[in-house]
């Protein structure tokens, strides 16, 4: 876990390297600052010092959770992202909840009625929603449900050009709607093929056939002995898509303008605002390898061979 | 009688790979996927000759446009369902003045360039990593994977919008043509095919590592072993034919996967400008999207189609080499 978030942070600090110098870029954009005030500028944000140094530096401040300043502006960048995480977690963690309570009774029921019409349609629809592009979802959505019918708003996390269906609160969960059908379609489609494959290859193997022939009831064979094989590769996915699901924020905070870090990254990146890039990365790496920290705990209670291990 | 023998043996006879396209054959929907894959890479390689509108760098591009045909809506639906239907404009003109189905035809070949291209890289960085990780297990082993795992828990996209951003800073010429047969490639493209694939051969490298823990421990390379054959020829003579199935599927599935995250990047405004994929449309049109909604729906549908078939492909080609898995 620790050599993963070290390696991450070396290869995220490259990556800023690789940029070249933001006081290049900051003069590119306005040619007439004299060398001067280029090198004040440079002192202050600790430029000027070896490259090593400057990691330990940054690596010191990351752990404090300081990520430095907007180099638009100036504002510390911590003022700026808790807000930012707090619009992306909602939408995500309500998402990723929702997808998993109704992708685990679908792919159980789609893998013990195998090629029935309606594992048919499951796996179909789940299919299009792995190969849909998440953005383009969005668009479809704002065009009918926003553009035309008018019933939901297309943009923002609330308010905007009125308060929908009369109150503050339920003005957030209009805001909500769309951009949680759309993440949760995605990761549902994602889901739904794994618990289904994995069901699947449970249900064929000898100790259900044992429990069945013992007469046990169905209910008990399918939820009590076969999820508990067919969920954890689920899980180990889940924490390994985690990141991809939180990075794939950009996509969906983009199309409905939602004020979170994905928006917020896709902005400071246009901009190479490197501060806020940097300090948006390492919230969602953390994020990411505390997800697979909890992963690998509720391994242990789902597989008990892995604790004798 | 005889002939009855005769086409016993040939059955018998029939190669591994004869077995699965008979098989691949029974399975309808990896011919779909097929058939798409096929009509996706027609319109890619053969579309400059039958695009209405020559392709975006040309002046002659904005055609629509010199003539007043900006944010045209697909000029079939102008006297639907009565009259004879007018085909001009099958997909309408863009904010820009653009023939939409034009720029369709002519993105295809980029799509299918950062797809394809992307496929390549991958899988050959993930057969180096991955076999030589399943191979000499050991040290070389955990190493490769603990950075395989730092490649695999890596929010990647964000990564990659940095990395292209700042490559695409560097661009000069839009186009490098390679000289004999004077086939232009696109710079700025390029850089994002080599950056999806950097960060996208960590799950491959996995899938081949798996593979070849599996064959290592067959009976065959311990027979290799013991003829005194040399790691080389085990690995590329014995191992990689046997999961070469393996590798065909996964292949296609990576391919369904760049043409997505290609268009993510354009569409999130980090394209290459000077080509217009999918996304790159989808980026364009999008701030006009309340008035050129066409211009939104139809190259989508194009990625949607795209990737879909090369899932269908994917699962298709792994049901017809693995039957077993599918009763």
């Amino acid at each position: 876990m620790i050599p993963v978030a070290l390696g991450i942070s070396i290869i995220s600090f490259i990556t800023m390297y690789a940029a070249g110098d933001p006081i290049n870029i900051i003069k590119m954009a306005r040619p007439t600052v004299d060398k001067t005030t280029l090198d004040a500028i440079r002192a202050y944000y600790g430029l000027d010092k070896p490259i090593p140094l400057q990691y330990l530096n940054w690596l010191s401040n990351l752990l404090q959770l300081n990520f430095g300043k907007s180099l638009y502006g100036g504002i510390p960048v911590n003022l700026l992202i808790g807000n930012w995480l707090w619009e992306t977690a909602k939408l995500q963690l309500v998402s990723i909840i929702l997808a998993l309570a109704i992708s685990i009774p679908i792919g159980i029921n789609s893998a013990r009625k195998q090629y029935s019409k309606q594992d048919i349609a499951v796996t179909s629809i789940s299919l299009f929603g792995v190969s849909m592009p998440t953005f383009w979802l969005g668009v479809i959505l704002i065009i009918i449900f926003s553009y035309t019918l008018g019933w939901l708003p297309s943009e923002g996390a609330r308010g905007g050009t009125k308060i929908w269906w009369g109150n503050p609160f339920l003005d957030e969960i209009a805001h909500l709607i769309m951009p949680t059908a759309v993440l949760v379609y995605v990761t549902l489609a994602q889901n739904i093929r794994l618990i289904r494959a994995n069901m699947l290859e449970v249900l064929r193997s000898d100790y259900i056939l044992a429990a069945r022939a013992s007469g046990l009831k169905e209910r008990t064979i399918i939820y009590k002995y076969a999820l508990r094989n067919a969920i954890s590769p689920v899980i180990t996915y889940l924490g390994i898509a985690f990141g991809a699901i939180i990075a794939g924020a950009p996509m969906t905070e983009y199309v409905f303008n939602w004020p979170g870090l994905g928006r917020r990254f896709v902005d400071a990146t246009l901009r190479l605002d490197f501060p806020i890039v940097m300090g948006i990365t390492m919230i969602i790496t953390v994020m990411t390898l505390i997800a697979n920290l909890i992963v690998d705990i509720v391994y242990v209670y789902i597989d008990p061979r892995i604790r004798i291990r | 009688m005889s002939s009855n023998k005769k086409e016993k043996f040939e059955r018998r006879s029939a190669s591994q790979w004869a077995v699965a396209w008979r098989r691949f054959k029974r399975n309808k929907a990896g011919t779909v996927g097929l058939v798409i894959v096929i009509t996706v890479f027609l319109v890619g390689i053969f579309g400059d000759f039958f695009a209405p509108y020559p392709g975006r760098p040309d002046p002659d591009a904005l055609l629509p446009f010199y003539q007043g045909d900006v944010r045209k809506p697909p000029s079939w639906l102008e006297n639907w369902p009565n009259q004879i239907l007018n085909w001009k404009y099958p997909f309408g003109t863009s904010a820009i003045g653009t023939d939409v189905y034009s720029d369709m035809i002519h993105g295809t070949k980029y799509t299918l360039y950062v797809g394809v291209v992307v496929t390549l890289i991958t899988m050959a960085l993930a057969i180096v990593v991955g076999s030589t990780a399943g191979f000499y297990g050991g040290w070389v082993d955990n190493l490769l994977m603990r950075l395989t795992e730092v490649f695999l828990v890596f929010p990647s996209l964000l990564f990659i919008l940095v990395f292209v951003r700042i490559f695409t800073l560097t661009v000069g010429d839009p186009f490098w043509t390679i000289p004999i047969i004077n086939l232009k490639i696109p710079t700025g493209l390029t850089i994002v095919t080599v950056v999806l694939a950097i960060f996208n051969w960590a799950s491959n490298a996995r899938m081949v590592r798996g593979e070849f823990l599996r064959v290592r421990e067959l009976e065959f390379i311990e027979a290799e072993k013991a003829l005194g054959a040399s790691n080389t020829r085990i690995i590329f003579r014995h191992v990689l034919p046997n999961i070469l199935s393996s590798i065909i599927v996964v292949s296609s599935l990576t391919i369904a996967y760049a043409v997505l995250i290609e268009a993510a990047v354009s569409f999130l405004g980090f394209g290459d400008l000077n080509t217009t994929t999918w996304g790159q449309i989808l980026q364009e049109n999008f701030a006009d999207m309340r008035t050129v909604w066409w211009a939104e729906i139809f190259p989508g549908l194009a990625i949607l189609l795209t990737v879909f078939g090369f899932n269908l492909l994917g699962d298709g080609l792994s049901d017809a080499f693995n039957p077993r898995l599918r009763d």
